[in-house]
């Protein structure tokens, strides 16, 4: 048998009717030709099936993988706002932190500043109160020394007298006469009649 | 014993095909030994090459149930 | 086979005293009552595939209802299958720029074929839909036409598409025969093969077990203590063989798929 008869027969086969078959229909038909309702039938199952699955499937899935990915792209976007955030924040914190130190640096100065000015201050007024009690002690030796100096003026009266006295041997009882000596004689001494050397170191008392 | 030259026919004609598919495969199993990476690459051509060879192997089916059943 | 069968004889394989033994391609025809009015049958492959669509249905309606961002059980298995359609076919296959249309098709066509394939070892269907050449030649037909719809509109004319074909930079006296070949290729290997490898080998692989598991039955059945020894290896072999015939069935969803893909990328793609 050679090719051209075998697909004489197989045309042959398809188009006859001996059998008043049906093609593909019967237990002894070629397993290869088509049995036309089967044909028809998985046609339109799969077409119904097809419409379904392009309805109410893939929509869904598709749906799911784009929430999918724009989850996790969302997730980044997210974690990479939060780092911003983050560093934006620490920026701030450093930020404040070195106003702080320069404030505080600020602070320190001024602090040291005033505390110069005070100590300046103080130490003028210090001044002015040890020049004041120098000078208050000044007028008190002064003071002193006038009283000592009146005192003495008395006393070596009293003692000229005494002494006087002892050496002229007379009793001087008269005391006007007495104050008119030793007057006379102080009188004489401040001006100049008689100096304090003539009087010896009795002047050295003082 | 009786039956069909037909078969035996199919039969011989299956062995062409056979070491076809055999030869393709063998080169896809170098091919990944040596690249294992290429393995996405090479899966489908080496599908398709196993189509093609395969066709031969149906044709000569085709031909058979032809023959069996008109011859 | 009589066309008037028992309510659970519906659903269920041949009862075991109707079929007989080797199986033979006339096994795979099995009507169920007549449609009225017209000289055809309603089939069982039929019923399985309605079955089949509907629970494809209702369980992807239930996992994908409330698709969550976060998956739970039903929907991460969904999302995988969609995943391995979506990204490992259409998307390797199409190109990034635009797969996204021809996903829901691609990943309907992926499990429709897988499930429908899948009932050829599943309980108590145990028929694969796609040994019956009918339901791949639809399929075929509808990526036939999807793929040359869209080969067309992008090459804006039927000229130009049929130009398109060819591969630039050959010398002219070669182009005719290469344009013939091609044309061969793109109208008539194309589709054929896409469905006669589907169908070819949910139908074989069917068969085969087929052979072994009803086989062994029928050894066991002589009650002969050396046939019934030889039917346990055949059972083994029968088991073996079923977990073969899922990897089968997946790969040739999977391909179908692919071939489908690459058959719309290729129409898609600029250059050839």
């Amino acid at each position: 048998m050679d090719y051209t008869t075998i697909v004489a027969g197989a045309l042959k086969a398809a188009t006859e009717e001996d059998h008043s078959e049906p093609i593909g229909a019967g237990e002894g038909a070629i397993p290869i030709l088509p049995y036309m309702p089967e044909l028809i039938f998985g046609l339109i199952v799969f077409g119904i099936f097809y419409w379904f699955v392009k309805r109410n499937i893939v929509p869904n899935l598709e749906k799911a993988y784009a929430d999918r990915t724009s989850a996790i792209e969302g997730g980044m976007e997210r974690a990479e706002k939060a780092e911003a955030e983050a560093a934006a924040a620490k920026k701030k914190y450093e930020d404040q932190l070195g106003e702080a130190r320069a404030e505080a640096a600020q602070i320190r100065e001024r602090a040291k500043e005033q505390g110069a000015q005070i100590i300046a201050e103080m130490r003028e007024q210090a001044q002015v109160e040890a020049n004041r009690i120098t000078e208050t002690a000044h007028k008190q030796v002064e003071a002193e020394r006038q009283q000592a100096f009146v005192q003495l003026r008395g006393e070596v009266g009293q003692i000229s007298t005494a002494l006087a006295s002892k050496i002229v041997g007379e009793s001087l009882e008269d005391e006007a006469r007495q104050r008119g000596i030793v007057d006379r004689f102080l009188a004489d001494l401040e001006s100049g009649a008689i100096t304090p050397e003539q009087l010896g170191a009795r002047d050295e008392v003082r | 014993m009786s039956g069909d030259i037909t078969l035996l026919g199919y039969g011989v004609s299956t062995i062409g095909p056979a070491i076809a598919v055999g030869l393709i495969f063998a080169a896809y199993i170098n091919g990944v030994a040596r690249q294992p990476e290429a393995q996405g690459k090479l899966q489908p051509i080496a599908i398709l090459g196993f189509a093609l060879a395969e066709a031969l192997a149906i044709f000569g089916l085709v031909l058979f149930f032809i023959a069996f059943f008109v011859g | 086979m009589n066309a008037t069968m028992t309510a659970a004889g519906l659903v269920l394989p041949m009862a075991e005293g109707e079929s007989h033994f080797p199986p033979t391609p006339g096994d795979f025809w099995q009507p169920l009552f007549a449609i009225p009015g017209t000289e055809y049958y309603f089939t069982r492959p039929m019923l399985l595939m309605a079955i089949a669509t509907g629970l494809l249905m209702v369980v992807l309606f239930l996992t994908t209802r409330r698709a969550a961002i976060v998956p739970g059980k039903g929907q991460w298995l969904t999302e995988q299958v969609y995943n391995f359609a979506r990204n490992g076919i259409a998307r390797d296959m199409i190109g990034s720029k635009d797969f996204m249309p021809f996903v829901p098709f691609l990943f309907s066509l992926f499990v429709f074929i897988l499930l429908n394939n899948a009932f050829g070892i599943i309980p108590p269907f145990q028929n694969p839909t796609m040994a019956r050449i009918g339901f791949p030649i639809g399929l075929t037909l509808i990526v036939y036409v999807v793929y040359h719809w869209v080969g067309l509109r992008k090459a804006g004319g039927v000229g130009r598409y049929i130009g398109g074909m060819l591969p630039s930079g050959l010398p002219g006296w070669i182009k005719p025969f290469i344009l013939f070949l091609e044309l061969i290729t793109f109208f008539i290997t194309r589709p054929l093969t896409l469905a006669l490898r589907l169908f070819g080998n949910m139908f074989a692989g069917h068969m085969l077990l087929v052979v072994f598991i009803v086989g062994g039955w029928y050894l066991f059945k002589t009650f002969e203590p050396g046939l019934m020894l030889v039917a346990l290896p055949a059972w083994i072999l029968g088991a073996l063989l079923t977990v073969f015939e899922a990897l089968i069935q997946f790969l040739q969803a999977y391909v179908f798929t692919l071939l489908a893909a690459s058959y719309i990328g290729g129409a898609l793609a600029d250059e050839h």
